[in-house]
């Protein structure tokens, strides 16, 4: 066990297999592979389908917003791999692995694996999207082709650029420099000013494609060569560090609570930083307590200035072509996204209670005294979508129709301060969410087994933002005539349904 | 009203079938101060998050303040307990946190920056939890602890992670506290703690 060949791990691994889990046999391996020949059946024919539909040249128009949104997911990406390590070692393998003779590369090289599958997902995504804001006016196969390998070409670069930036500062700096440069390309897009390039790329000859793809899959490829020499010059109190926190990885992929990993970069940021102390306000119980969130936030600058940036994207999405069903979906979910940065306590009290228990505050009052600052935020944000989809001229039509018939034209933003109360009490829920539940029944269907504990875990919350912004998600779609009875439907419901949670909340906290 | 803080009769907790707990009887008096002692397995810990509340008992009876303890803001405003290190809320100092307990207590035993200098954090004052040692963790744990107003206060192995010097400071802070009338019960390994204490040993079969 002392070896550092190869051969050692994979020494060490097959032992550890041996005293964990009964190994896969023959009909495992059946049925994995017939489920798979499976989900390949059943998804298949839709995507091929997608593809198909795709055969069709792009929109001039709509091309600039399209690669905003690619490109900045793509950063999203970047700085979500930057923040998470990437590279992460269960903390076992930390543990006893990390600090052991074995060869380096040979310890990380599974972690190593798992993130290229990771970005080829995302590359694979990334594609698809590319194909579908430039359009296929011909060579439907090679373009889709095309499409796919520059995708993966990028997000597979961009991961390595990641793994290289955890080995040394300098790389680093290429991959900070990497992130911005996408953000720049997403700002310059959204304006027109890459209409011309933008055409030019969508109507490329196949060898100027030919020579594209290749000369990104190089690049990538390069990338990604360096990444797997440079794993073995990751400092190793950076991995212990990040797969410390990678123990909070471990238990979320064991409960498989995805929620428990924003955890890892949010300890990250703090632990990396020395804070001035300030004396807390004089205030009552329950909002001295809520004022931990306020303050958490104070210290985050920077990422409530991305928050509000972010607020343009609906209007993007609808320069893009988005229906307005996606624009509901977008809103909605970008609202409790932003409420859900500043319930970080209930969420702690709600992982572990013992803070809570010591601080000794009736959980009703501590939950409506959390809800102001989620309120604010998700209210102040999607006003500032919808003032952004009407400065776009997404809301044009559904404004003057307002102001023909109750004098409400434009006030489409007032149901951001009206929802607030409602997305409130969604973001605490899902910040109260137990992890989740496998015992839960596993429902059949021809695609596949679903596990509905998942399904649930996902829902909650999001359930309580539908349910509480069903009059603005129907005003959106049903684009009415007149706003004025939805506005006021959506500031009663929004009230019941803040006063609903916060009264249903048990006074005490977890039993754990 | 009640004679003892705390009332334990014929307590039975099984986890997983085997008997932790077995008939244990435990009466506490108040300014009383408790040790909970004997060796890896034998209910310390478990006996604790029953007089908390936390762990539902098998068979038997647990008061606290004359009845059954209740896992509500009513009790966790008289008892005070410290298990395993909490869970830091993000974006505070060490000093913040001390800060939030004595801003949502209404009187609390001490100043913040008492509680610094008695728990020897002054100059880490301004560090994130996370980012202190563990035995610095544990010192800020118990003054967060001892900081805040109570009655009953409730230690799972307070002596974790503290140097020698620190312990004898700390038997020092728990008498005083049973001084002014409040009432420790503390499961420990620490010889020191249990020397100024009432020890208890819980009866029942090593889990």
């Amino acid at each position: 066990m002392t070896g550092s060949s190869g051969a050692g791990v994979r020494t060490v691994r097959a032992y550890l297999r041996s005293r964990g889990r009964t190994p896969a046999g023959v009909m495992d391996r059946y049925v994995s592979v017939f489920c798979l020949a499976m989900l390949i059946a059943v998804t298949g024919k839709p995507l091929s389908d997608v593809l198909a539909g795709l055969a069709v040249p792009g929109e001039p128009a709509r091309m600039g917003a399209g690669v905003a949104l690619l490109a900045l997911g793509l950063a999203g990406f970047l700085a979500a791999a930057r923040n998470a390590g990437p590279v992460l070692l269960p903390g076992a393998d930390a543990s006893w692995l990390l600090l052991s003779p074995l060869n380096r590369r040979h310890v990380l090289g599974r972690a190593a694996r798992l993130l290229l599958g990771v970005a080829v997902v995302a590359g694979v995504v990334l594609g698809v999207g590319l194909l579908a804001v430039l359009g296929a006016p011909d060579q439907l196969v090679w373009r889709v082709l095309g499409a796919l390998v520059v995708g993966v070409a990028a997000a597979v670069g961009g991961m390595a650029l990641a793994v290289l930036g955890q080995a040394s500062t300098s790389w680093r700096l290429w991959l900070t420099g990497a992130v911005a440069m996408l953000l720049v390309l997403a700002a310059v897009a959204v304006t027109g000013q890459l209409r011309t390039v933008l055409a030019i790329a969508a109507s490329a000859p196949p060898p100027a494609l030919a020579a594209a793809v290749s000369g990104a899959a190089v690049v990538s490829g390069l990338l990604v060569r360096q990444a797997w020499v440079s794993l073995e010059r990751i400092p190793t109190r950076t991995l212990v560090a990040s797969s410390t926190r990678a123990g909070h990885v471990a238990g979320a992929a064991m409960s498989l609570d995805p929620g428990a990993l924003t955890w890892i970069a949010e300890d990250n940021h703090w632990r990396a930083r020395k804070l001035p102390s300030r004396r807390w306000p004089s205030l009552p119980a329950p909002f001295a307590l809520a004022w931990q969130d306020w303050r958490r936030l104070a210290r985050r600058r920077g990422r409530l200035v991305g928050v509000t940036a972010t607020a343009a994207l609906p209007a993007v999405l609808a320069q893009a072509g988005g229906s307005p069903t996606a624009l509901g979906v977008a809103l909605l979910g970008g609202a409790l996204a932003v409420a859900s940065i500043s319930t970080s306590g209930a969420r702690r009290d709600a992982d572990n209670p013992a803070l809570a228990r010591l601080i000794g505050v009736s959980r009703r009052k501590a939950l409506a005294a959390r809800a102001v600052l989620p309120g604010l935020l998700a209210g102040a944000w999607t006003a500032l979508a919808f003032t952004g989809l009407a400065v776009g001229g997404a809301m044009a039509g559904l404004a003057d129709a307002g102001g023909v018939a109750g004098g409400f034209g434009g006030a489409w933003w007032l149901f951001g301060p009206l929802a607030a109360p409602a997305l409130a009490a969604a973001a605490l829920r899902m910040a109260g969410r137990a992890p989740v539940d496998h015992s839960m029944p596993v429902i059949d269907t021809p695609g596949g087994a679903i596990p509905t504990g998942p399904l649930f875990w996902a829902a909650t919350g999001p359930d309580l933002a539908l349910l509480g912004c069903l009059p603005t998600a129907v005003a959106l779609v049903s684009q009415p005539t007149d706003l004025a009875p939805f506005l006021m439907a959506q500031g009663v419901v929004s009230v019941v349904v803040l006063a609903g949670f916060v009264w249903r909340s048990r006074s005490g906290g977890k039993v754990r | 009203m009640y004679d003892s803080i705390i009332s334990v009769e014929t307590l039975t907790v099984e986890l997983g079938g085997n008997p932790v707990l077995r008939d244990l009887d435990l009466t506490v008096a108040p300014g009383e101060i408790v040790a909970v002692v004997g060796s890896n397995g034998s209910g310390k810990s478990t006996l604790l998050r029953c007089l908390a509340g936390l762990q539902p008992v098998t068979s038997g009876e647990v008061r606290v303040f004359g009845k059954p303890p209740a896992d509500d803001a009513a009790f966790w405003g008289r008892v005070a307990l410290l298990g395993d290190e909490p869970a830091w809320y993000p974006g505070l100092t060490a000093r913040e946190h001390l800060e939030l307990m004595g801003a949502v207590h209404a009187q609390a035993r001490m100043t913040v920056d008492a509680a610094l200098e008695l728990f020897a954090l002054q100059e880490r004052a301004d560090a994130p939890p996370l980012n202190l040692s563990t035995g610095q963790r544990q010192r800020l744990s118990l003054a967060a602890t001892l900081l805040r107003p109570s009655t009953l206060l409730l230690l799972d192995e307070p002596e974790r992670g503290l140097d020698k010097d620190f312990r004898a400071d700390l038997a020092d802070l728990l008498h005083e506290y049973a001084d002014e009338g409040g009432t420790v019960v503390m499961a420990t390994h620490d010889q020191g703690l249990a020397t100024i204490s009432r020890q208890v040993a819980p009866s029942g079969v090593a889990a």
